[in-house]
């Protein structure tokens, strides 16, 4: 290094120690400008040259009065510019490592030591730099001064390396395996395994007995109990008044939040963990398995204890060929998921089971982890195979015929979790005794078994660490109404007579009936049986009744003979556009429409006319003894579809010679008329015919209380009968 | 069909000869160590992933998912907003409603009046979650449920909107949700199809549902909804002609398997097995079918949970029952429709008689898969397509008013298959208009759904003209607050 640039690096070296001076004097004052900000940040960068170069030319320095070292010209100078260089590259270093210990998230005991020891270093270095050239500098000086510079750097290097990896990141991958031990459900308690490791991770750093920030110390319980400067730290059984967490819901930028920002925050679990830990009276010896299954704590507690991690499993995976044979058409052999060696398998079809499946699954017994027999015949011996499965964790056995004595094979199953018991004949005593073994079992369904609620209840007492569902059970809920019976006939026209067809689709259900218009009760009514015959268009109406339910809403049915079908249909006068339906099929082709046919789309089977009168010709190749005639039409006055003015039937033996055997004018719909379907005619004096003819005269003008006042009224015809 | 099979062995040739390539040429094999996706053309990893194994470890394994068709109101079911009655009949601020667009049905309203629920809530369970008194039977689950009250979708109207949400595209043409996950799952039954829808129509103002929803998109068509219908034949074609038994049925599936077999191996065209295979399965399901299907030995408390509904066909309460008979039976993805939740007018009366439909029934299937044992493997959705707006359309009277599509927020809720149960999840704002705290986008909604199945679903993709498709598309996240 030439004699000039030398001058200068001394220069700036003593600059630099005046400035750190300077820096450390007025710490607490400075505040970083940005744009210096990543200077600070380039702190971890550039410290690794400073470490070695300085070792270097300490470790030179030590031995710089060795003879063969003296003398050699070279070796001088070298190690003066190396200690110059490096001790300048040192004093860069810590300025960048002040600027980065002034932003946030760097604070306590560890960047205060690597702060001092880091300034010392320098400090060493630079006095060893200028004193090395004075007189009174000897081998004990050099030896001394090199040492002791050496030690301070590697305690500074050692304490920046825990501000970065954090305490015992060398040994962290032995501790972590000794300390991972966590305790087993049963012995967990709420405190000791749950609160206090959260506040050991995120809150003990500040509130340990060395450096007890706010007067507060968390790390046992009477301190806890006491609380700090502030007061104490919560109200038991109240956690909207507790300062603890008042504190942790403070927004982020409140200078009393806590974790302080740039601390590691809480998440919500743990927010939520604490909350229901302080509600539930902050108990300190309480453990997990004591609060209700359903208790918020205890399910946030088992969540913490627990892990989300994906299960791991330390068995091998099962041969693929072997995977690949045992599945079939009626039993499905799957990995859990994508290279995990764990197996689920299911079996359908009752018709196809046999005690074999499950024999022929011995050789991927250790592999299997879900089992799901739902409603197989599965009998108790069968589970003498089923208690080999020794990594089973879910088993649905639910409506199979198991009654209880098998289930003491199962008791090698020592990682079953869940075990579905529903639809079975078990029985108490032979449940309660084969749970022993199973330790890790969590819940068990057991609705629609032989158990009693006692009995369940007794279970429960037994095994507290496991939930037993028990369900619906239909004899605790309030009577509910049945719904109301159905037709069930293929067609409500009939010929002759018909046959009756009313059903509910409940077991069980009384359907009462009458066919006189009165309301149908369930004292005075008919019974329907299946013999009931009608011979006669009849409007039904009828109610179910079962005990233990309300009686159904009524329903009403009509039916409708229509004797006698014409072998010729003509229409004299036209039907609408739109509401053309089947033409003059649809008179006498036993389809009926329904509701909403105001609507083209919806229209089918209504024809309709407006403009005109509907006029139909029937033909009988044999003359037919003719007593009465009646149009189902619809009657929805709010859409203006009224009943027809009067309804005229003709007949007589020949096309010409019509008489008009009888008028019938239906009521005019009031205000309010609700919606209806209905058969509209009458009956006359009997009268043989071969031609009849039928006019209906849609109302001329719809009545003044309706909107459309005035206008002709729509007629909608789906079927007539002749009887 | 030609240009097929010309693909076909393009495809083909083009696939060899890069293995080849990349294993011959050493410039090559260095491309591939920089880049080592250079090669693994998308054919190569995806038919990995269409074996049908889950991604991870799954929550669940199977779906039901109650989808309430035409939008149910949330002010009226889960969403209490007691302010907006407060300001019934007052304008709503233009801060509020932004410059959210509005359907045809109310861009000629001159006045957007707020309005209130015209029935209480009250808090029921643990959760203290909020329910409206139209729901009695859902008040007392919520400690099993999670309410998601900030969903929101891109469409305002029905059919884009369910689309949406069923195929994560508006347009159609994509594979369903159901037939994704059959896809990405495999059967676990193989007697039975792995997605089967179930329709229902309730008294309110309806809109319609089209098998596009449960398409296979580009999919293989063994991946298809099968629709189970009320009649007396529930899968329609399922059963034997008359005069053909039960051997020669088989004797004939055998031989027309050998000439497919054929012509597969002519043309390579995947359509071909996917029917051999559908051949079969409809073989095995006309004895699997009856006996999924039979109500014999549903003990009788059965009826009282679902409601006496549950025994007539083709109501919702007895597609619920049937939804968790399937589901127990191995069925992946059971899709409800239940129809009529749109109440653009006569709001109160409709919702009420909808709310009368399924809230017995949507209860009784979640209490009934926990009692089984099952709950926790399977995930049950109860939702529709988007929400409702505060403010009425039409006109407010005392008693009567409507609510117009919304798309920017709107409630469901899940239960069971490792979702949190017990739990209220995203905010909207006082006047449930825009929404105030974690947001859930439709495909954020379908990624949690396909994680919770142990799929990741930027992994669940399949290529299709030049393009990888995956039903979150390029977007979505999983909502882990809900996951338990």
């Amino acid at each position: 290094m030439n004699y000039k640039a030398k001058g200068i690096a001394e220069q700036v070296l003593i600059a630099a120690n005046v400035f750190i001076l300077f820096i450390l004097i007025f710490e607490e004052k400075l505040e970083v400008p940005l744009w210096l900000q990543p200077l600070g940040r380039m702190h971890p960068l550039l410290l690794h040259f400073p470490i070695a170069l300085l070792l270097l030319a300490l470790a030179m320095e030590f031995f710089r009065f060795r003879t063969t070292y003296a003398s050699n010209a070279f070796y001088r100078t070298f190690l003066t510019n190396l200690l110059l260089v490096s001790t300048l590259l040192a004093a860069v270093t810590i300025i960048m490592g002040l600027f980065l210990a002034r932003e946030e998230g760097y604070a306590g005991q560890v960047l205060a030591w690597h702060k001092w020891t880091g300034v010392g270093t320098l400090w060493m270095a630079s006095l060893l730099y200028w004193g090395r050239q004075t007189t009174w500098y000897q081998v004990p000086w050099a030896r001394a001064g090199t040492v002791l510079t050496a030690l301070l750097l590697l305690v500074a290097g050692h304490y920046g390396a825990t501000l970065t990896h954090g305490d015992s990141f060398i040994t962290g991958p032995l501790l972590a395996e000794a300390e991972k031990v966590p305790p087993a459900l049963e012995e967990a308690r709420v405190y000791e395994h749950v609160i206090q490791p959260l506040f050991e991770q995120k809150c003990l750093s500040c509130h340990n007995p060395e450096k007890i920030k706010g007067g507060l110390l968390l790390t046992d319980e009477a301190a806890i109990r006491k609380g700090g400067k502030t007061g104490k730290l919560f109200v038991p059984g109240n956690p909207e008044m507790s300062l603890l967490l008042q504190r942790v819901h403070l927004p982020l930028d409140d200078k009393k939040h806590m974790p302080p920002r740039g601390k590691a925050q809480l998440s919500a679990e743990e927010v939520a963990l604490l909350a229901w830990w302080v509600r539930r009276n902050a108990d300190f010896k309480q453990k997990v398995l004591e609060l209700p299954p359903t208790d918020s704590l205890r399910i946030l507690a088992e969540a913490a204890l627990g892990g989300t991690s994906e299960e791991q499993f330390d068995f091998a995976a099962a041969d693929e060929d072997l995977i690949q044979k045992l599945n079939d058409d009626y039993r499905t052999v799957a990995p859990l998921a994508r290279e995990s060696p764990a197996l689920a398998v299911n079996l359908y079809n009752q018709s196809t089971y046999t005690p074999e499946k499950l024999r022929e699954l011995n050789d991927i017994r250790k592999q299997i982890v879900f089992l799901n027999l739902t409603k197989m015949p599965v009998k108790d011996a069968d589970l003498k195979s089923v208690g080999q499965f020794e990594n089973l964790q879910k088993l649905d056995l639910n409506f199979t015929e198991v009654s209880g004595k098998g289930l003491r094979e199962l008791s090698s199953l020592k990682k079953l979790k869940s075990l579905s018991l529903a639809g079975t004949p078990v029985k108490y005593p032979e449940l309660a005794e084969s749970l022993r073994g199973l330790g890790n079992l969590r819940t068990v369904a057991v609705w629609n078994t032989g158990l009693t609620e006692t009995e369940v209840e007794q279970l429960r007492k037994k095994y507290p660490s496991v939930r037993f569902i028990e369900g619906f059970k239909g004899e605790k809920t309030a009577p509910m109404q049945l719904n109301p019976p159905q037709l069930k006939n293929a067609s409500p026209i009939f010929g002759e007579s018909l046959a009756l067809q009313l059903h509910h689709p409940i077991r069980g259900v009384e359907i009462r009936y009458t066919t006189d218009g009165t309301a149908p009760d369930s004292l005075r009514s008919a019974v329907f049986t299946s013999g009931t015959v009608l011979g006669q268009s009849t409007s039904i109406r009828a109610k179910a009744y079962k005990a233990g339910w309300y009686g159904s809403e009524e329903a009403r049915f009509e039916v409708y003979r229509s004797t006698y079908k014409p072998d010729s249909l003509r229409l004299l006068l036209p039907l609408n556009r739109v509401h053309q339906a089947e033409g003059t099929q649809t008179f006498f082709n036993s389809t009926l429409g329904t509701f909403n046919a105001n609507s083209p789309a919806w229209a089918n089977h209504w024809a309709g006319v407006r403009d005109n009168d509907l006029a139909l010709l029937a033909e009988y190749k044999r003359p037919v003894t003719v007593s009465s005639v009646t149009l189902r039409t619809m009657i929805e006055p709010e859409t203006g579809i009224f009943p027809p003015a009067a309804i005229e039937v003709w007949g007589g033996t020949s096309e010409t010679q019509l008489k008009l055997l009888g008028t019938f004018k239906p009521q005019v719909p009031v205000k309010g008329t609700p919606p209806a379907l209905q058969a509209l005619g009458g009956t006359f004096k009997p009268q043989t015919v071969t031609f009849l003819k039928i006019i209906a005269k849609p109302l001329p003008e719809i009545p003044d209380w309706h909107g459309s006042k005035g206008r002709r009224a729509l007629l909608l015809v789906d079927e007539v009968f002749v009887n | 069909m030609e240009k097929e099979i010309l693909e076909h062995g393009l495809n083909f040739n083009r696939r060899r000869f890069l293995s080849t390539a990349s294993l011959g040429l050493g410039s090559v094999a260095l491309g591939s160590l920089l880049m080592p996706n250079l090669f693994r053309n998308g054919g190569v990893d995806e038919e990995a992933l269409a074996a049908g194994i889950p991604h991870f470890a799954p929550k669940a394994k199977r779906v039901i998912y109650l989808f309430q068709n035409g939008a149910p109101s949330q002010q009226e079911l889960f969403d209490y907003k007691p302010k907006l009655r407060e300001l019934m009949g007052q304008e709503i601020p233009p801060s509020v409603r932004g410059t959210q667009r509005l359907t045809g049905m109310t861009a000629n309203q001159s006045s957007f009046p707020l309005v209130g629920s015209f029935v209480d809530f009250k808090q029921y369970g643990e959760s203290r979650a909020w329910v409206s008194d139209l729901m009695p039977h859902t008040a007392k689950i919520v400690d099993d449920l999670c309410f998601v009250k900030s969903m929101y979708t891109e469409a305002i109207n029905h059919d884009p909107a369910l689309t949406f949400l069923q195929t994560g595209s508006q347009q159609g043409n994509r594979p369903s949700m159901g037939a994704w996950l059959s896809y990405g799952l495999g059967n676990e039954n193989k007697n039975l199809p792995n997605f089967t829808v179930l329709l229902s129509r309730g008294i309110g103002n309806g809109q319609g549902v089209y098998s596009k929803l449960w398409s296979n998109g580009f999919l293989d068509s063994v991946h298809q909804g099968v629709q189970f219908s009320k009649g007396e034949d529930p899968v329609l074609y399922l059963r034997d002609p008359d005069g053909l038994n039960r051997h020669d049925r088989r004797e004939m599936l055998d031989h027309l398997a050998q000439l497919n077999q054929l012509s597969y191996e002519e043309f390579g065209d995947p359509e071909i097995t996917a029917k051999v295979q559908q051949y079969e399965m409809a073989y095995r399901m006309q004895t699997a079918v009856p006996e999924v299907l039979d109500l014999s030995k549903e003990p009788d408390d059965i009826v009282k949970l679902y409601g006496p509904d549950c025994l007539v066909p083709g109501t919702y309460a007895a597609n619920c029952l049937l939804a968790r008979k399937l589901s127990e039976n191995g069925v992946r993805f059971v899709q409800l429709y239940h129809q009529g939740w749109d109440q653009h007018g006569n709001l109160p009366f409709e919702i009420a008689k909808q709310a009368m439909d399924v809230d017995q029934a949507s209860a009784a299937l979640v209490t009934d898969l926990k009692q089984r044992g099952l709950l926790d493997e399977t995930l049950v959705i109860w939702g529709g397509e988007f929400g409702r707006t505060s403010y009425t359309q039409g006109t407010l009277t005392k008693d009567n008013y409507g609510r117009d599509h919304h798309p920017r927020c709107f409630t469901i809720w899940m239960a069971g298959g490792g979702i949190k149960p017990g739990m209220v999840y995203g905010e909207t704002d006082e006047l449930g208009y825009n929404i105030s705290q974690n947001p859930v986008h439709v495909h954020d909604f379908q990624a949690t759904v396909l994680h919770q199945l142990g799929l990741d679903h930027e992994k669940l993709i399949f290529k299709h003209l030049g393009r990888r498709y995956r039903l979150t598309d390029i977007s979505g996240r999983v909502v882990r607050d809900i996951i338990s």
